[in-house]
């Protein structure tokens, strides 16, 4: 009778480590949903040229994106976003062809990136911290107002950008479909209008991963 | 119970996909409203520019004497010409007055031949929707025009840097070299200061846009 007992104590016990053991592999299968969305807000510092014309850190931005993890560790998606610059000069006077202007000059650019990436993650997504790096290659909409005091000087065009970025994925709690997302990017796009040659700018970004499907 | 648990994984999905979807329409409403205004702050002083051109040819040293206009023209909406004496008109030639005085001109009368002449206009296309050139109030009887200076006959010679504008209201200041005028068959306009921008018809900014229009012109000097 007692040796029964143990008997079947051991069977449970047999039962249960190899439950635990599929539950583990169709974990590391799949933690969570390939498919997710991001929202973050952005902080962008000018560089370069843009500096020089527009010397002022924005803290008026966003970005949002969706992914879809082709396996484990490695992903592909869509971003956009948008990120505005504002400066206002203080009254100084500008030379032209023939002469002079001199105003208060109010320096703005505003773009919307929109953009292919690829993301490497360097941990199993299983991982308490996942860092990644990716790439995000397309377009930007850039929309340049320059204001001489209250009359301005415009441009709207689209230009070729690229953002290679690295950021940490923390998931709250081991599977859990939602992770807070920080990462730093680079942006670049040749841009030239006026005083700017080149269109480069270093981004913070800090938000929500979200795993839907 | 099968059917049952795949009814509750739609509904999950469709609710995370409707909170992304108003997470992402909000992202692009909020779009516009992320952007800084430029103009929502700005004062009257901001907004103004001083604008000087000048005929790169001329020689400012080689003038010695000025005289300036006894009242302002002011070119409303297309409208007839019409000339004003207002506090505003007085400052303002008194300002322009003193400011070539320092700059070594002597003022005399209009009937001593004097090198320089200055015309005053004030322009007000606030309700005008067409945009046109400054021919529009210099060449036009009743505005200043050579007769007033004594070249009846002559057409004012307008250089290529004037800007085409439009709904506001500016104020020009014009100097003529008068000097040539006779041999070069046309009142040539050697300089000239253009105040655009709000409240730029109000007396508490002429110091400010003279001071500066002549700031900014270190060459007109004799």
């Amino acid at each position: 009778m007692k040796r029964n007992i143990i008997k079947l104590i051991n069977v449970r016990i047999w039962i249960l480590a190899i439950a635990a053991c599929l539950a583990v592999q169709a974990a590391s299968a799949q933690v969570r949903p390939p498919l997710s969305f991001n929202f973050n807000y952005s902080i962008a510092q000018p560089l370069g040229s843009v500096k020089d014309y527009s010397d002022k850190t924005s803290f008026r931005g966003w970005q949002a994106g969706l992914q879809y993890m082709l396996n484990d560790q490695l992903g592909v998606g869509l971003k956009s976003g948008f990120q505005d610059f504002y400066y206002r000069a203080p009254r100084a006077v500008y030379p032209t062809k023939s002469g002079d202007i001199s105003a208060v000059q109010t320096r703005t650019l505003q773009v919307i990136p929109v953009l292919a990436t690829v993301q490497y993650q360097f941990t199993k997504p299983d991982a308490i911290v996942i860092p990644y790096a990716s790439l995000g290659v397309g377009v930007a909409n850039m929309n340049y107002e320059k204001y001489w005091g209250m009359f301005v000087d415009k441009d709207n065009s689209w230009q070729f950008m690229a953002s290679p970025e690295i950021g940490i994925n923390i998931p709250f709690g081991k599977a859990s479909p939602l992770l807070f997302n920080a990462s730093v990017q680079y942006n670049y796009s040749p841009y030239k209008l006026a005083e700017i040659t080149n269109f480069s700018t270093v981004q913070g970004n800090i938000g929500l991963r979200w795993h839907i499907n | 119970m099968k059917t049952g648990k795949k009814n509750f994984t739609i509904v999950s999905v469709r609710t995370m996909f409707f909170m992304g979807a108003i997470a992402a329409a909000a992202a692009i409403l909020s779009l516009g409203s992320c952007r800084k205004d430029p103009l929502n702050d700005m004062t009257e002083e901001e907004s103004q520019i001083y604008i000087t051109n000048r005929d790169t040819t001329a020689n400012f040293s080689s003038y010695t004497t000025f005289s300036i206009v006894d009242s302002v023209a002011v070119a409303s909406n297309g409208d007839t010409a019409r000339r004003a004496l207002t506090d505003y008109d007085k400052q303002l030639i008194a300002a322009v007055k003193s400011a070539m005085q320092s700059r070594g001109y002597t003022l005399v009368d209009k009937a001593a031949k004097p090198n320089l002449a200055i015309n005053l206009t004030r322009i007000d296309e606030t309700f005008a929707s067409t945009y046109y050139d400054p021919g529009y109030w210099s060449g036009w009887g009743g505005y200043w025009d050579p007769f007033y200076w004594g070249y009846p006959g002559l057409g004012y010679y307008w250089p290529s840097y004037y800007t085409v504008y439009t709904r506001e209201r500016a104020v020009s200041v014009d100097l003529l070299d008068l000097q040539h005028a006779a041999e070069d068959k046309e009142v040539k306009v050697v300089w000239n200061a253009m105040f655009r921008g709000s409240g730029v018809w109000s007396t508490s900014y002429i110091s400010n846009m003279v001071n500066g229009a002549f700031g900014q012109s270190t060459y007109l000097k004799k």
